[in-house]
């Protein structure tokens, strides 16, 4: 058992504050990913994980036993860093036994358990080579073998992954999503990158300025972001500044800076009141594009509500700019002069043009509402 | 007419082609010639002016006879027991210093490399700090300091821990001492540049790895920094070796440094002098060979387990 709990943990360097009050239970065996900005306290966290760095309060257990004054090599945690951190002046096999040496494992023994060890990270018959003369994804592997060989509790990963190349980088999330199945250890990931976090993660804790905002599985975080921070960090959104104009049984009406009345359905008490400024999150994949923009959905018009509970919203703007990328078409849209965007699939034989009029439309359950101060109001 | 012009830019062409070619080796040689100028004229020449004095014979009313050839210096030096002793203690003054000089070196740059701030700038001005008096007087203040009679002493003496003075100098505590006080600095500056580029994260990649403290500096740092080891090493051992300042000052016995100028400027014996300074050299580049071969070996990896 390698679950680790961390109450109320705290990272001060003289008056700024790395980590404030970082409370949770990471599971045996699972992959949590720390997912931050960079300056959020991810990799302050992870290290005193680590045992790195001295956590000015709060404490850290490891399965069970409290290590927050246990220095880094009393535990069985293992970092790999994010430039790899190789011995330059040990063989790459060395670099690999090391760990087990300095746990007076037999010369014969580390040997062969070193050399498995790369084997299995594709690094097999590298054993002699010189750690410096290999390339990016090599140096990895290695170090992921490295912290491996010694069979740690809990494997640390501090953005193992943000030095190489895009391509070698996707290879290398689903290579440690294999070995972490295989291995069934508690994983801790640092990234700051959204997609490398919900390739990887059993679960997904999300910081930002020193605090763990929201941990939950890769879904929850994105489709229930607890706050406006997390749903603009987690992906490409429009976020449409609107006002409360009336709040009645099943439903509150926005007045939009798009220059339409939206309705937000809901299915309890909102704690809104008339007038209170709410920011609306409309992302791409919720928007779907109408070529021709048909009457009823005119300026000001009533939104209908359909009989199902949910609301067809819909507004009509122009087509300012084409931003082909590949897979997907961006679309920037002034909507009564405001931007907006919206996305169509590539395949899609009837690209639109700069300049014309189109309809958006998006079921009015889709949008996410929150407020001035970025917390989320539950429809 | 025409055909000059035509001619003209190819030649030109294969000027520049040819400098192109030759670039390489020439116009680094180029470069390096001042430097090799100098080193020609001021060791090459006179270090076989003196090989040349070396092997010539003494004379009565002239510091050596020119023009002769004899190995007769040599067999005075390889004979001589006085010389023995003084080459003996030479190195072992050359020995304890390196040592000391290496083992404090490590451990003052290891600190100047770990603090930050104002704490750094403190401590590496504190060791360029002795380099700028002169050599004679930062030696010499030892005297008040590690006499009899002096501060140290006087310490000990009224803190109970000896009970009679101790004689540091004139002695091999106060030349060790005073010779160290020389040569700590270089070692510290020769240890720390190398240790300035090195990345802190292998040493938490070691102390991550369950290395303690002590093991990941033996395991990590000292392999790393090796070549400013090595480098202090050697200052310390040949400056140590050669010393004159220190053991003049601050000794009871005699170094080679001391002996050879006592040969040449009292004794006026050039050739006795010389010979022994040839040997010297070349003991002095054994050791050194024999430091490089043994250090770069621990450069690698330790075999403690």
């Amino acid at each position: 058992m390698s679950e680790i709990t961390l109450n109320e943990l705290e990272k001060r360097y003289g008056e700024t504050t790395a980590v404030e009050d970082v409370s949770v239970e990471i599971r045996d065996g699972e992959l949590l990913c720390l997912l931050g900005p960079s300056g959020s306290g991810k990799s302050t966290t992870l290290r005193m994980i680590a045992g790195l760095e001295t956590p000015t309060d709060g404490e850290i257990t490891l399965a069970g036993a409290d290590v927050t004054d246990q220095p880094a090599y009393e535990r069985n945690t293992s970092t790999v860093f994010q430039d790899w951190a190789l011995f330059p002046h040990k063989t790459v096999l060395e670099n690999v036994a090391f760990g087990l040496k300095m746990r007076d494992v037999p010369k014969e023994e580390r040997r062969e358990r070193a050399e498995a060890m790369l084997e299995r990270v594709q690094m097999g018959g590298y054993g002699d080579e010189d750690p410096t003369t290999l390339s990016g994804g090599q140096k990895q592997r290695v170090a992921l073998a490295r912290s491996l060989a010694v069979n740690p509790d809990v494997l640390l990963l501090d953005e193992p992954l943000s030095n190489l190349d895009k391509r070698l980088r996707e290879d290398m999330q689903i290579e440690l999503r294999e070995i972490h199945e295989d291995l069934e250890e508690t994983f801790v990931h640092v990234t700051h990158d959204q997609d490398e976090a919900f390739t990887l993660a059993d679960r997904i804790g999300i910081m930002d300025q020193g605090e763990l905002i929201q941990v939950g599985e890769p879904t929850e975080v994105y489709e229930n972001p607890a706050n406006r921070f997390i749903e603009g960090f987690l992906g490409d959104t429009n976020f449409v500044g609107s006002e409360v104009v009336g709040v009645t049984d099943g439903a509150v009406r926005v007045e939009t800076e798009l220059g339409y009345e939206l309705v937000l359905p809901t299915d309890r008490d909102p704690d809104v009141a008339e007038g209170t400024e709410l920011t609306l999150s409309l992302r791409p994949e919720v928007l779907s594009i109408e070529r021709n923009p048909t009457a009823d959905a005119a300026e000001g018009a009533e939104q209908p509500v359909l009989a199902d509970g949910s609301t067809l919203n819909a507004v009509v703007g122009t087509v300012e700019n084409v931003l082909y990328r590949g897979s997907t078409v961006r679309y920037s849209v002034s909507v009564n002069g405001t931007a907006m965007f919206a996305e169509r699939t590539g395949a899609s034989t009837d690209a639109l043009t700069a300049g014309e009029e189109i309809r958006i439309e998006w079921d009015g359950t889709d949008v996410l509402a929150f407020r001035a101060d970025g917390s989320r109001v539950t429809l | 007419m025409a055909e000059t012009n035509s001619q003209f830019p190819r030649s030109l062409e294969g000027v520049r082609e040819s400098l192109g070619q030759q670039s390489g080796s020439n116009r680094a040689l180029l470069l390096m010639a001042p430097l090799l100028a100098f080193e020609l004229l001021v060791f090459v020449v006179p270090f076989f002016i003196l090989l040349r004095i070396s092997f010539a014979e003494e004379s009565s009313d002239l510091v050596y006879a020119e023009g002769t050839w004899t190995l007769e210096a040599y067999s005075s030096v390889l004979t001589s027991d006085l010389l023995w002793s003084i080459v003996g203690f030479s190195f072992l003054l050359g020995v304890v210093v390196t040592v000391l000089s290496v083992l404090i070196g490590l451990f003052y740059a290891y600190a100047i490399w770990r603090s930050t701030g104002l704490v750094k700038s403190l401590l590496l001005f504190s060791v360029v700090l002795p380099l700028l008096t002169t050599l004679v007087i930062r030696t010499y203040a030892f005297n008040p300091l590690l006499a009899p009679s002096g501060t140290l002493n006087e310490l000990l003496l009224s803190l109970g821990l000896i009970s009679s003075p101790i004689q540091f100098v004139p002695g091999t505590v106060g030349v060790v001492v005073g010779q160290l006080y020389i040569v700590l600095p270089y070692a510290v500056l020769a240890i720390y540049s190398v240790l300035a580029t090195m990345d802190w994260h292998v040493v938490e990649a070691a102390r991550d790895l369950g290395a303690s403290r002590p093991r990941s500096v033996l395991e990590v740092v000292v392999p790393q920094a090796m070549p400013g080891i090595i480098v202090a090493a050697v200052i310390s051992f040949a400056w140590s070796v050669g010393a004159y300042a220190a053991p003049d000052l601050l000794s009871g016995n005699i170094t080679f440094a001391m002996q050879v100028e006592g040969l040449m400027l009292s004794d006026m014996r050039y050739p006795l002098a010389a010979a022994f300074s040839v040997v010297m050299l070349l003991l002095m580049l054994a050791s050194i060979a024999i430091m490089f071969t043994l250090l770069n070996r621990l450069g690698g990896e330790f075999e403690l387990a």
